[in-house]
Parts: structure tokens; C-alpha cells; sequence
């Protein structure tokens, strides 16, 4: 019963977003029509709400008589993951990804003034995106389908890879990032409806879309961090296609952030800007298309339902064709104001704009390929990290030296440009010294990891200096910028070190017997089974010793979750600042010993502290009330 | 802006859809499958426990034929499907596949034992006979032919797609 509340809940919600979105469309703005726009959508906010939470009480009150619940919940889990178990699937994870698109129209709603020009063609576009969405979700995957008039005694249980507190966390952030795009997106095109120049949309996006930013890099550092735990990869970054439908409308909104803060000081770069804003919620769009049409194979896709797709990729097209359509029939409305100066600020970003697009570009080819190869040809391929390699490390070194040198550089002025400035000499002679020493050290030939480096160094170092200057001289230095870009060059050399230096073996082991790899000692003390409330496990105890004298325990397991018959491996790592020991066990030989899988990964803590501190970045800009550019 | 640049905008996106409407909409052929048929080889092995021999004779006119071992991971994915298949009167034959016997008993005395009867294929003669490129596979034999093969493991999406069109198109069960 209760469940048609919340089901009746949501058709009223699609109905009311329905009415807002052709109504903002279609009228001219008035303060009463723009009144009348925000509290309908407020309302129709409200209903949407409701139904959540109703459904967020069934999960919890573990009401099986829900086929979604009765299918993806369990009455024995914690009420976390009872909550959590919401999105495990695809309908319910559908209707929060839904939700949250809402939510950031609410926000911007309440957060507005009415009196804002742009904000009632806003507000109707996102509530016109919420209805697509919602009727896919109503008549393709509805997750108020009831089992009646017998329920089952109790639910089927979660999926357990997703029995984990990074997890239950990781889809969220992740959608909340996604959908926080719908801002610009939505805000860019009534700035082209408008049709009037003056508008600036640059300025109202601003913080909105750098929260989404940080959303969408934390929502991508836990996806990684909980592979390399949970998942048993044992690395941060596979190339795995999902992985990589996230990472190109995280590369889209880098360089939108870059190209809307030139936008906003000087009205250049708006097409760019504009173009930018329309892809980043367009990849993010083609994301959940990915997942939820099944046309890949990944640990992230929902059940294949070829019906879910061709909806999907049909509002996508709607989508896109009308927002392009708009931008092209506008065009003549977007007129930069000058050319840009050479070695102003603005140059070097418009540079940084051909960067990114081209690794989104070699990112789309990379997951679409193997599809177009398998059409034509029938056969399968994969591109992995060779192909991405190949492409990212050039691209990455040139823009940071871009980078390096555009840290002098100022707004809309030609400086005289000099090389030989004394922050850049230092920085450079440091970094060829500690390159080299690194060389020395590390006995490395490897060129691609030795210029990684020398980059990353570079901009670390810049940017320290810069932060020195402005300490001690009290010079205004932009925060969010010197911040996120000195992670960025973290990052650099913690990728660069992780792939210098971590090694990773299998290793055949008997019990009671010592094996040796690198500096370590690996003692094999016992294996034994182990049941959990809804698994057998076998647990394998080892026992390591480096040659420091450091000794410590690990215990991997291999586990098998009854109700699905599913297969988990749970890893066992060891932390240090510098580097993780990290443990899987694979399956037992016929000599009766087990292959155990070691591996000593540099840095690693160090990628995710990197992102993190970036994401760190975005929160010191939305935080702070000074209206600051990247 | 110039027409070429506008036509490019619109063009690509264009052909990314296109692109994913004809791979939406294609007919998937599932890997693994296949429906060559042939003559079931004969044979003539111990059961698993060592009670008698076993000859294609004593296995009636339909069945399935299931590649397993206790050492294959997948198959212990596959087996609680297996399970089902024989409570739903699906006559189930095990191949037991380059396996110690008490290693298998051990193993189908922990999870179930699935199987109307077991071949025990020590050397994996009658799997060479049968291609057999590792466990999981699953062979549909009807009348002493072999009429639909697997490779891998097999599951409610995989049966119903390979098995039940073979299935209802003879009549069989």
C-alpha cells in the first residue's frame, strides 16, 4: 500500500516537472511568471522527495512485498546497507541518480533570485531533462513493482562486492558529480534561448559547477580506491571502460572550469565555454547510457535490457541535437570581445582547451573501438593500457610544461615573455638535479617516467615557490588554483614513482614453508575455513618480514556468498606512507600448494591523496566568498 | 562560423548515436555457443565412485552432459544452476574432468550433488573426444547426437538462449 503512495508520488512529481519545463519554455519572463516557475518546481521537488524517502522506509523496514527490495535487500543486513542497497541495481540506483538531478535544480532554485534573468528558462530546462529521465524510469525499469498478493519471507541480498562502506559511498558522490552538470548545462542553453549577449551565465555557474567538479573527482578516487581493496585489482587505474566513461566528463568539466574562468574576466573563449558545457553533460549522459544499456561488459554494468538503451540513447540524442541545434542557430550571439594576446593567461588556457579535447576525444575512441571492431568484424579486441599510454603521457607532460610556464603569465595582457625569471631557473635546476639523482638512484632508463617526473617536479616546485611569494610578501595568489595544480603535479610523480617502482609476483607457497621475494619474507603460517553469517571463507594467515626487521600478519581470504553462489576475493594490504604490501590468494595446486599473489605498490596512498587534494582545491573556491577564477 | 565547422558539431554526435543505435539493435550471437552436430563418441568409463562402468547406453534418450571438476572455480559458480536444472526433472550427467575421486566426492558432499549420474574421466579421454577445451562446458545430447555445446559456465541467461530454442524446437523433455 504504501508502496503506491510513493510510486503515485512520483507520476505527480513527473507531471508538475512536466508542467514547469513547457511552461518556462514557453512564456516570456515576467516576476510573476518567474514565481510562479520556482515554487512549482519547489513543489514538484517536494513530491519527488517524498517518494524517496518513502521508498528509502521500505528499504529499511526490509518490506519484501517490493519486488526491487525483495530482490537486492536482505532482513539480515545493517540498515546501512539496506539503504545502500537501493542503488545496487539499476532501478533504484535510476531513481536516486534522478533524485539527485533534482536535488541540484532545488538547490539552484532556493539559491537564486527570482529576479535573475536567466533562472525561469534554467529551472524549465532541468525540470524537461527530469521528466525524460523519470518516464524511462516509470515505464523501462520502474522499481515499484510489487510482488502480490504473497511476498517473500525475506529478500535475496545484496550483491556482496557492494557489501563495503566505500561503496555504498562511491555511487552518490559519483551521480551527484554527474548530474551537478545539468547546472551549466541547463544555464548555457537559457542563455541561448535569452538571446541576449549581455547575460552572464559564466558568473551565475561558477561554484555550481565547481562543486560538481569535486563530487565527480571524489566520486572517481573512491571508485579507484575501492577496486584496489575490494575488487582484488590490485592497481588504481585500469582503462576499464567504465572507468573511462567517468574520466571523460571529468576531463570535459576540467577544461570547461578552465575555459569559464576566461569567460568570466573577459568574455573570451565563450564558444569554447559554451561547447564545453553542452559535452560535459553530454558525456555524463553517455555514461549512464554505457552502464545501463549493457553494450559493455564491466563489473559496473546493470542487466542487459536492449530496450533500457535505445530510450536512453534516444533522449540522449533529443538532448544533444536540440542543445547543438540552439548553439549553432545562436551563434552570431557568442562574439568574442578581441583576439587573444599571445602569453596572456587566456592563451595559454585555449591551449589547455586542445589538450583536453583531444584526450576526451582518444578516450571516446578507446571505448567505442573495440565496439565498431566487434560490429564490423565479429571479433572481439581489447584496447588497454598501451593505446592510452601512448597518448596521455606525451599530452600530460606537454600541458604541464604549459602549465609551468603559464604561472607568470596575466589576464588580457601580451607580457613581455621571459624565461629566464628566477622562480622558473630554480625550479628548473631542482628538478633536472633531483631527476638525475632519481636516475642514479633507481638505475631507470625509462624516459617517459624520468620527463613524468621532471614535470611534476616542476610544477610542484613552481607552485611552492609561488606560495612562498605570496606568504611572505602578502601578494594575492588564487588559492583553488595553486592548490589543484600543485595535486596535479603530486599526481604526476606519484604515477610516475608507482609505475618505476611497484613490482608484483605469484607465488607458489605450501603451508609451514617461508618464501622469499624482494626484501620480504613470506611465512605461509595456516589456511583454514571459515564461515560468515552469509559466506564460507577460506583465510589463508601469512606472516612477513622485511629486512628492516618489520614483521606483520596478513590474512586474505576467498570468499563464496551463499544466496549468489558469487565468488569474492578480500585482499589483504599492509599501509606505510611509502608503500602498500598487498595480498590475494588465488587457488590451491594440485602439490597442495596455493598461489598467492604479492604485490609492493609505491605511492599509491599518494594518487588518491593527490585527487583528493584537488577536490580539496574545489572545496577552499566554493567556500570562500571571494569571487575567484582558476 | 563557417558551415563545414557547424555541419562537423552536428555530424559527430550525429554518428556516435548512429553508431550506438546499430549496435543497440543488433542480433548478439552469444560466444561460446555452438550447434554443430555430431555423434556422441562411445565410451566406456567407471562411475565416480568406482561402482561400475558406464557406456552412452546407460544414459536414456536425452540429457545434458556437464564438464565439472572440484578444482574448476567456475564450476562452483556454475553449480547452484545445476541444481536447479535437476529439480526441474532435467536430467543432468556429470563429466568428471582430470579430477581425484576423493577430491569430487569431497566436493559434491559439500555443495549437492547435481547429477543423475557421474563419468569419472580421469585421463580426459572421452573430454578429448568430445573437444572439450576445459570445465565448465555443457553438451546437449538427444538420440546418441550431440545437438547444442557451451563453453563456460552456464546460467539462466546463457540456457535460455542456448539450450531452450534447441530444446523447443525438437520437442524435447
Amino acid at each position: 500500500m504504501i508502496i503506491e503512495i510513493s510510486h503515485f508520488l512520483s507520476i505527480l512529481s513527473t507531471g508538475l516537472f512536466f508542467l514547469v519545463g513547457s511552461f518556462s519554455l514557453s512564456t516570456s519572463n515576467t516576476p510573476y511568471t518567474s514565481n510562479l516557475i520556482s515554487r512549482t518546481y519547489s513543489h514538484a521537488f517536494l513530491f519527488l522527495l517524498s517518494s524517496f524517502l518513502i521508498y528509502i522506509w521500505l528499504a529499511i523496514t526490509d518490506n519484501f512485498s517490493v519486488q526491487y527490495i525483495a530482490n537486492h535487500s536482505n532482513s539480515a543486513l545493517p540498515i546501512f546497507y539496506k539503504i545502500s542497497s537501493i542503488w545496487s541495481a539499476h532501478e533504484g540506483s535510476m531513481f536516486l541518480w534522478i533524485f539527485f538531478l533534482a536535488l541540484w535544480g532545488f538547490i539552484f532554485n532556493i539559491n537564486i533570485k527570482n529576479t535573475e534573468v536567466l533562472k525561469p528558462k534554467t529551472i524549465g530546462v532541468i525540470s524537461l531533462i527530469i521528466v525524460g529521465f523519470l518516464l524511462f524510469l516509470l515505464i523501462t525499469s520502474n522499481p515499484f513493482i510489487t510482488i502480490l498478493p504473497i511476498a517473500p519471507l525475506n529478500g535475496a541480498d545484496i550483491n556482496p562486492v557492494l557489501q563495503d562502506p566505500a561503496l555504498a559511498i562511491h555511487p552518490p558522490t559519483l551521480y551527484l558529480g554527474y548530474v551537478g552538470f545539468v547546472i551549466p548545462f541547463a544555464c548555457s542553453l537559457a542563455f541561448l534561448i535569452n538571446g541576449d549577449p549581455s547575460a552572464k551565465w559564466e558568473q551565475l555557474v561558477n561554484k555550481w559547477s565547481v562543486s560538481a567538479w569535486v563530487f565527480l573527482t571524489v566520486g572517481i578516487t573512491l571508485g579507484s580506491w575501492w577496486a584496489y581493496y575490494e575488487l582484488g585489482w590490485g592497481g588504481y587505474w585500469f582503462w576499464d571502460p567504465v572507468e573511462n566513461v567517468a574520466l571523460m566528463p571529468w576531463l570535459a568539466a576540467t577544461a570547461f572550469l578552465h575555459s569559464l574562468s576566461v569567460s568570466i574576466k573577459s568574455s573570451q573563449l565563450r564558444t569554447w565555454t559554451i561547447l564545453l558545457s553542452i559535452t560535459v553533460f553530454s558525456l555524463s549522459l553517455f555514461g549512464a547510457f554505457i552502464v545501463r544499456s549493457g553494450i559493455i561488459d564491466s563489473v559496473h554494468s546493470f542487466a542487459n535490457d536492449p530496450q533500457r538503451g535505445l530510450y536512453l540513447l534516444a533522449f540522449i540524442a533529443v538532448i544533444i541535437a536540440a542543445s547543438l541545434s540552439l548553439f549553432i542557430l545562436r551563434f552570431s550571439l557568442i562574439k568574442p570581445s578581441g583576439n587573444i594576446k599571445t602569453f596572456s593567461k587566456q592563451s595559454f588556457i585555449s591551449i589547455n582547451n586542445i589538450f583536453f579535447g583531444t584526450l576526451i576525444f582518444s578516450v571516446m575512441l578507446g571505448v567505442v573501438y573495440p565496439l565498431i571492431y566487434e560490429y564490423l568484424y565479429d571479433q572481439k579486441i581489447s584496447v588497454g593500457a598501451p593505446f592510452y599510454n601512448a597518448i596521455f603521457i606525451p599530452i600530460v607532460i606537454l600541458a604541464s610544461l604549459f602549465l609551468f610556464f603559464s604561472v607568470d603569465s596575466k589576464w588580457s595582457r601580451s607580457i613581455n615573455f621571459k624565461i629566464f625569471t628566477k622562480p622558473i631557473v630554480l625550479s628548473l635546476i631542482f628538478s633536472v638535479i633531483i631527476t638525475f639523482a632519481i636516475h642514479f638512484v633507481f638505475k631507470t632508463n625509462n624516459v617517459a617516467i624520468l620527463l613524468s617526473i621532471f614535470v611534476g617536479l616542476l610544477v610542484i616546485i613552481r607552485y611552492l615557490i609561488e606560495v612562498s611569494i605570496s606568504l611572505i610578501f602578502k601578494k594575492y595568489l588564487n588559492p583553488f588554483s595553486a592548490i589543484a595544480h600543485f595535486a596535479l603535479g603530486l599526481l604526476l610523480v606519484s604515477i610516475s614513482f608507482n609505475s618505476l617502482l611497484s613490482t608484483e609476483r605469484a607465488l607458489n607457497i605450501k603451508i609451514n614453508e617461508f618464501e622469499e621475494y624482494k626484501d620480504l619474507t613470506i611465512y605461509f603460517k595456516d589456511i583454514r575455513v571459515r564461515k560468515g553469517s552469509n559466506f564460507d571463507a577460506v583465510k589463508a594467515e601469512f606472516n612477513i618480514k622485511d629486512k628492516n626487521g618489520n614483521s606483520f600478519d596478513l590474512s586474505p581470504e576467498k570468499r563464496r556468498y551463499f544466496t549468489r553462489g558469487q565468488i569474492t576475493t578480500e585482499t589483504a594490504i599492509h599501509v606505510s606512507p611509502l608503500k602498500d604490501i598487498y595480498l590475494t590468494i588465488g587457488d590451491q595446486l594440485e602439490d597442495g600448494s596455493w598461489i598467492v599473489n604479492v604485490q609492493i605498490n609505491f605511492l599509491i596512498r599518494w594518487i588518491w591523496f593527490s585527487a583528493c587534494l584537488m577536490a580539496f582545491a574545489g572545496i577552499v573556491l566554493v567556500s570562500t566568498n571571494r569571487k575567484s577564477n582558476i | 562560423m563557417k558551415i563545414i565547422l557547424k555541419l562537423i558539431i552536428l555530424i559527430l554526435p550525429a554518428s556516435f548515436i548512429l553508431m550506438f543505435f546499430l549496435l543497440l539493435t543488433e542480433d548478439d550471437s552469444i560466444i561460446g555457443a555452438d550447434y554443430r552436430q555430431f555423434a556422441l563418441p562411445q565410451f566406456n568409463l567407471e562411475e565416480l565412485d568406482g561402482s561400475s562402468f558406464i557406456t552412452s547406453s546407460d544414459l536414456g534418450d536425452t540429457y545434458i552432459i556437464n564438464v565439472w571438476a572440484s578444482w574448476c572455480i567456475t564450476c562452483r559458480v556454475e553449480h547452484p544452476y545445476l541444481m536447479s536444472l535437476n529439480k526441474k526433472g532435467i536430467p543432468v550427467i556429470g563429466l568428471n574432468y582430470k579430477d581425484e575421486e576423493n577430491d569430487a566426492l569431497e566436493w559434491l558432499s559439500k555443495f549437492g550433488n547435481p547429477y543423475k549420474k557421474i563419468i569419472h574421466d580421469y585421463k580426459g579421454t572421452l573430454a578429448l573426444d568430445l573437444g572439450v577445451t576445459g570445465a565448465p562446458e555443457t553438451f546437449l545430447v538427444n538420440n546418441g547426437k550431440i545437438i547444442a555445446h557451451y563453453q563456460g559456465e552456464i546460467n539462466e541467461s546463457i540456457w535460455s538462449q542456448v539450450f531452450i530454442p534447441v530444446i523447443k524446437e525438437k520437442e524435447l523433455f
